[in-house]
């Protein structure tokens, strides 16, 4: 048993972080660390230059042109872009429909489609959940029907994070009623260009606009952009659910946020309330604590053995940890977060602030993470998952 | 980064767990409990099996295996709810020493090693709650060397031991620096209670009680001495949520109501899976805290403040779960569950309890934070 890396790993590490200071734009990496609004641009920016480096597709074997690292080695990539104050890759693309590309795609579907993915260029949406199907995806309903060379989708998705840049969406549809719901569904890439496609912006509870709803009206999909076989869909689904349960954690970005929270408490002048400060040390030794499990986790994975049973664990607790750190922001803000002006979560805003300018973004931050607990597989539906495990169906 | 237990720690979990099976079913330790909670005799057979000299030298006699060895058997001691003194005395006890005087490690570390010597620490105070540096046991020396004034309480397995390491004050009057001192049983007045978990602790007397020195000005070996004893009961914790969760699952699988098995019900599920996240957050941190006892002292007490601070937390949650999942009968005496219950409950004041590392937390957090940091 040991906590440290070895020498390859603290090499790795080491030119990770060179490549990311050398090559992360500054005003990106600003907005990141002031939780400023980052735009389509920035983003893409971002992707292109890890694509470039050969590291958008940081989990991909080198057979389909990734670096091969395993999970050690993917947590360092991971720790020092967040730590450097890089986005967030937006992973549907590179972490979410290149693994079941890889997987159950074939070879042409992979010369096609997978290029564009690790170089950034293609911006890339999630089509799960619709308006009936969120904890319960299975019962989705949207539907494609075979007539010819084509599926023919009609029907509604929801909750498409960023789907107003999307190029193209990865979608789970029906193809069939027959037998048990979840063997019914199939796995499709979609054009979003393709007539019949609709995007309608959801705003949301901060007043802003990243998630969508997505209308299939008479899409016309070329057959030979199903992935595997019809009807297989949510066998192919559940294996990229089962990628990056790690990352899902999102502790790298915890402890950079720490960092924040303790600089705004500072700036607020009530670092020195012990009460609210006890509070911070709380958060830090949960920080600690998640950390040292997703370490557990990653060194199983990266010895090749079966997964530890506390995968499970490490999105309740990260999301609940990310609520943890806006909320108190927010309260170290306190009055100063009243403000709800959008223009001053922008970069570069000339206008005069209430309060300190780093107050501007905190309320937002805080309503708009109460997703965390909710997305990806709501928290309550994680605790059956664990209480599965635990005490049998 | 490897959290795997090597072949050899493997076999030593072994051992203690086939000891426990064989020796140390519930009712042994329930007789203890009921008998007034006397266990040399444990001891004495943890030491046929080699376990007291695990942490002594090997030129003391002992195995001198490290942090990682000692998690492991506190860890099956945890789960086997053995209410013998083994992290005070074979694991922080050899800690002090190692630090101190030569003549007495010679003098003492062979017999801590063989079992035959019962030594322990005892730093508690009235009225100083948690705090190490300011005892009110006053050390002074004369041509006949130290003697020790002062009273101490809450000695684990006090009125069994052989010997006390007393931290005391130097000097009659003015604050000086802290000494540590080694004080034999019968040179002190010891009056010996039970503990609600089952097992003994004592106050000590001292009146002008001859004592040796261990070492002068020994804050920071005293520090590292609590902190070793924070890294056992975090791994005995370990176990006893380990064992205490596994019995909650078995019973929930048993307990039948409304015509089904109580594990069937989401309302219940849902807590265990709260319990789980708890024990493995414990396991994570209990394993941080072995494994930062080697870093230097501001990185380590660092460390184990925050584990202790989860363990403390996860002990609560696990230990009122866990009674409140099995009902009615997990308020009884007969049960093993209540007995994990006040163990666990009592480990949370083994040095230091929640709120007092959290403050040392709270003093001692920088601008990053982490593992690593």
């Amino acid at each position: 048993m040991d906590l440290t890396f070895t020498a390859e790993e603290t090499a790795l590490r080491q030119q990770i972080r060179s490549w990311v200071a050398a090559n992360l734009p500054p005003d990106i990496s600003h907005k990141v660390l002031h939780a400023l609004h980052l735009t389509r641009e920035d983003h893409q920016r971002w992707a292109r230059l890890l694509g470039k480096q050969g590291w958008l597709g940081w989990g991909w074997p080198t057979e389909f042109g990734g670096p091969g690292w395993n999970a050690v080695q993917r947590h360092l990539f991971e720790e020092e872009c967040a730590l450097a104050g890089a986005p967030r890759v937006m992973p549907f693309g590179p972490v979410m429909v290149a693994p079941v590309i890889m997987a159950f795609g074939t070879a042409a579907q992979q010369r096609r489609f997978l290029p564009g993915i690790a170089s950034g260029d293609v911006w890339w949406s999630q089509g799960y959940s619709e308006p009936g199907a969120g904890s319960d995806l299975a019962s989705l309903k949207c539907k494609a029907e075979r007539k010819g060379d084509y599926y023919v989708v009609n029907g509604q998705k929801t909750w498409t994070t960023l789907g107003q840049y999307g190029e193209w969406i990865f979608c789970l549809v029906r193809t069939s009623n027959e037998g048990k719901p979840q063997t019914g569904i199939s796995f499709l890439l979609i054009d979003m260009k393709t007539p019949g496609v609709t995007v309608r912006p959801i705003v949301m509870l901060d007043g802003g606009h990243e998630v969508n709803e997505v209308w299939f009206d008479d899409v016309e999909v070329p057959a030979d952009q199903l992935i595997g076989e019809e009807n297989k869909g949510w066998t192919y689904a559940k294996h990229l659910l089962s990628h990056e349960r790690t990352n899902i954690a999102d502790v790298n970005r915890a402890k950079r946020e720490l960092e924040r929270l303790k600089r705004i408490a500072k700036a607020e002048g009530i670092w020195d309330d012990l009460r609210f400060r006890d509070q911070v040390a709380l958060l830090e030794v949960d920080i600690v604590a998640l950390e040292m499990m997703v370490l557990r986790v990653l060194s199983a994975e990266t010895a090749g053995k079966q997964s530890l049973d506390i995968a499970g664990l490490l999105k309740i607790r990260g999301s609940e940890i990310q609520q943890r750190y806006s909320e108190l922001m927010m309260l170290a803000g306190g009055p100063f977060t009243l403000p709800f002006i959008q223009e001053a979560m922008a970069a570069g805003w000339q206008g005069d602030h209430v309060g300190a300018a780093h107050c501007a973004p905190l309320a937002s931050i805080y309503f708009n993470y109460r997703k965390t607990t909710i997305y990806g597989g709501s928290n309550e539906v994680q605790r059956n998952i664990v209480a599965q495990t635990l005490l049998g169906s | 980064m490897d959290f795997d237990f090597t072949d050899d720690q493997a076999s030593l979990r072994d051992a203690v767990q086939r000891w426990v099976d064989k020796g140390f079913a519930f009712e042994r330790r329930h007789a203890i409990a009921k008998a007034g909670g006397r266990t040399r005799d444990v001891y004495r057979e943890l030491a046929e099996l080699g376990l007291t000299g695990l942490a002594v030298p090997a030129d003391h006699g002992g195995l001198g295996f490290g942090a990682v060895e000692a998690m492991v058997v506190m860890e099956e001691l945890g789960r086997g709810l053995v209410n013998a003194p083994y992290g005070a005395a074979a694991l922080v006890a050899p800690a002090l020493l190692a630090q101190g005087d030569a003549a007495l490690q010679c003098a003492w570390l062979p017999r801590i090693a063989d079992g035959s010597a019962l030594v322990i620490l005892a730093q508690q105070e009235r009225g100083a709650r948690y705090r190490l540096d300011a005892p009110s046991t006053v050390a002074t020396q004369s041509a006949g060397g130290w003697a020790l004034s002062g009273q101490k309480c809450l000695v684990p397995a006090g009125d069994e031991a052989d010997a006390f390491l007393v931290p005391a004050r130097v000097g009659p009057h003015a604050i000086g620096p802290l000494g540590l001192f080694l004080v034999e049983r019968d040179r002190c007045s010891v009056r010996g209670y039970p503990t609600q978990d089952g097992a003994r602790a004592a106050d000590l007397g001292l009146a002008a009680a001859p004592a040796s020195l261990v070492l002068a000005d020994a804050s920071a070996a005293i520090q590292l001495g609590m902190d070793v004893g924070i890294a056992a009961s975090c791994a005995e914790a370990v176990g006893l949520m380990d064992k205490l969760v596994a019995l909650t699952v078995e019973y929930m699988n048993t307990r039948k109501q409304f015509g089904v098995a109580i594990a069937s019900f989401q309302a219940l599920r849902h807590r265990m899976a709260d319990v789980k996240m708890q024990l493995e957050l414990a396991r994570s941190m209990s394993y941080y805290a072995s494994l930062k006892l080697g870093e230097p002292a501001a990185q380590r007490r660092r460390a184990l403040s925050q584990a202790k601070v989860q363990l403390g937390r996860s002990m609560r949650l696990v230990g009122q779960e866990c009674i409140q999942l099995h009902g009615g009968i997990g308020v009884t005496d007969d049960v093993s569950v209540s007995h994990y219950f006040k163990r666990l409950t009592m480990l949370e004041m083994a040095y230091g309890d929640t709120l007092h590392h959290l403050g040392e937390v709270s003093e001692r957090m920088q601008d990053s934070a982490g593992v690593f940091a």
